[in-house]
């Protein structure tokens, strides 16, 4: 569907300076990723670029370590259900955010997407007071609400772009056809809006993955997630066992934006 | 039936409220003499067109023609019977496995026609649904909507702001007013006796030229006086002697004539363009009134002519004066 559009595009000289720049920002953002992952392979002691020969001890350092591996099946844990359960309410937020009309519509937006624009801090301190009042605090379910919180604006936002485009009169035909509102949903504005959502559900796990600072105060007693695990590892020892971690994360991260791909297409996803 | 009106007078609100989508402030709207006001759009057991289509996109022609029947639960070989059935009525047979997108603007309309006569409705709704076609294919789906329409016998209620779309296919039009009803009739009717101004102007090219009532002479007719000549004509009926009212005339009924043969007018040519298979000149009346008219393409039309008007007074017709 989104060939067509591409297919007109015309092609504009770019100037030198132009492709320098675009090079040069390539370089700044890949630098990082390709330096960790190259990393990860060393068969040295320290972590070091370019490598010091190529060796897979360190990622099987990594699997031996139960503090990293426990961060990792938590954090993956936690970002599963983050992505099912922000999804299933993002999802509804954003048909209850297009029934709404003018400014009304205004303020549940910026409601809504209120956790992106909060530093991520007071939400965290808030939250923290919050979840020791109702008796959650330094639990596992502690930190899967913050994170749902933390998620949630990145799936309203997708699933509520894919729901604008979902014009009303299909609803409207759908009901003179006879179909109840929960019929309509299920045949015709789901399967329309299934892009968003499985976009949606994918950034949120990778936000989820990434949280840090949330992760650091509401963390349950005795677990930590992979980024604290981590962190807590690179407080006391140096070694290329956190680079492999760190390409563990970005493969997965990978994984998710190639799935977005296949699914969705990049191009409509942004 | 045709609701006919120009854009903002309302009547797609009033198709609306019929559908359901939206809530009338007051009146009743009533079926069989029964409330449907409390009905639910889905229970309505209407088919509505839309003007932009809206078949679902991810769905082929034939999936959006059986969307209804599958959620009446009917049966896989029913369902397929009956969407062959109705493609064969509009025409689409072989585009069945088609998405939406891969077929013509024509096409699509008729998808939509039959996704709603499938189910076989009380009332069919039609909310421009040619607005979208051009000229061509306008004229080819409108004679299949009239065509379906007669064969299955369903009420057909048509939204539209063309007048001769309007005209064309319907047995009754109601020209609409800002949100009222200003005259529900024939199409004849409301071509040939409109009750006010607003009607005659929006039905076709109409002259109006404002005169005096003089008295009335038999059932609804009426002697008037007018640019010099004193003419029966057929009238309003509410039409009282005396009142200001305007004549109506339109183009087709005036014939330019020479001078000094029983002419009804004298004047003179304005303007003239010709058009092919017709002219059409523009008539100045000595009372400063301007005739519109159409003569045959050889007529000699100069501009500055003194002429003679003959009207055709079987199709002449008063209306009280235009209020607007």
């Amino acid at each position: 569907m989104s060939g067509g559009a591409t297919m007109f595009t015309q092609q504009r000289p770019v100037g030198f300076g132009f492709t320098l720049l675009i090079v040069l920002l390539y370089v700044f953002l890949l630098v990082p990723l390709v330096t960790i992952v190259g990393a990860s392979f060393t068969a040295g002691l320290l972590i070091e670029f370019p490598p010091r020969g190529f060796s897979l001890q360190w990622y099987r350092e990594f699997f031996a370590r139960r503090d990293l591996v426990d961060g990792l099946l938590l954090s993956l844990r936690v970002g599963a259900i983050t992505a099912i359960v922000t999804t299933i309410v993002a999802t509804m937020a954003a048909l209850c955010g297009q029934a709404l009309s003018g400014k009304r519509s205004g303020w549940f937006q910026l409601g809504m997407t209120l956790p992106l624009l909060v530093p991520e801090l007071l939400t965290a301190v808030g939250l923290l007071f919050f979840l020791f009042k109702i008796g959650l605090g330094k639990t596992v379910l502690g930190l899967q609400m913050g994170h749902i919180l933390m998620s949630f604006p990145y799936a309203y936002v997708s699933i509520t772009a894919a729901l604008r485009q979902v014009p009303s009169s299909l609803d409207e035909a759908s009901a003179s056809l006879g179909a109840t509102h929960w019929q309509t949903f299920r045949m015709v504005t789901l399967p329309l809006i299934m892009p968003g959502v499985v976009m949606g559900a994918i950034f949120a796990f990778i936000n989820s993955f990434d949280l840090y600072t949330i992760s650091l105060l509401l963390k349950p007693l005795g677990g930590n997630t992979l980024p604290l695990a981590l962190f807590d590892f690179l407080t006391y020892e140096f070694k290329p066992t956190a680079a492999a971690a760190a390409t563990i994360s970005i493969v997965l991260s990978v994984i998710g934006v190639a799935l977005v791909q296949r699914l969705v297409g990049l191009q409509r996803a942004f | 039936m045709t609701l006919l009106g120009p854009s903002g007078c309302g009547k797609s609100t009033t198709l609306r409220c019929l559908a359901g989508f939206l809530e009338p402030d007051g009146g009743e709207i009533e079926v069989d003499g029964q409330s449907i006001l409390a009905t639910p759009s889905n229970r309505r057991g209407f088919g509505i067109v839309f003007q932009n289509y809206a078949l679902f996109p991810h769905m082929t022609v034939a999936e959006n023609i059986g969307y209804g029947l599958r959620l009446r639960k009917c049966s896989g070989s029913e369902i397929g019977t009956r969407v062959r059935d109705v493609m064969s009525l509009v025409k689409l047979t072989g585009l069945e496995h088609r998405m939406p997108r891969e077929i013509s603007g024509g096409q699509q309309q008729r998808v939509a026609l039959a996704r709603a006569l499938v189910l076989k409705p009380k009332l069919l709704l039609l909310d421009e649904p040619l607005a979208n076609l051009d000229a061509r294919l306008r004229d080819e789906v409108r004679w299949l909507i009239r065509d379906l329409q007669q064969q299955s016998g369903i009420t057909a209620f048509y939204v539209t702001h063309d007048q001769s779309e309007a005209m064309a296919i319907s047995d009754m039009v109601a020209v609409m007013k800002k949100g009222r009803v200003a005259q529900f009739a024939s199409p004849r009717e409301i071509y040939q006796k409109p009750v006010e101004r607003y009607v005659a102007d929006f039905t076709g090219e109409a002259n109006f030229l404002s005169c005096r009532s003089l008295e009335a002479c038999g059932e609804g007719r009426m002697r008037i006086s007018v640019g010099g000549a004193e003419l029966d004509v057929d009238c309003v009926a509410s039409l009282e002697p005396g009142e200001a009212a305007e004549l109506l005339l339109r183009p087709e009924s005036l014939q330019l004539a020479t001078l000094g043969e029983d002419v009804t007018f004298r004047g003179r040519i304005v303007k003239s363009a010709f058009l092919g298979a017709s002219q059409h000149c523009e008539i100045a009346l000595a009372d400063g009134g301007v005739l519109k008219l159409t003569t045959p393409p050889n007529d000699p039309v100069r501009i500055g002519d003194e002429v003679g008007i003959v009207v055709d007074r079987s199709h002449a017709w008063l209306m009280p004066e235009g209020t607007e």
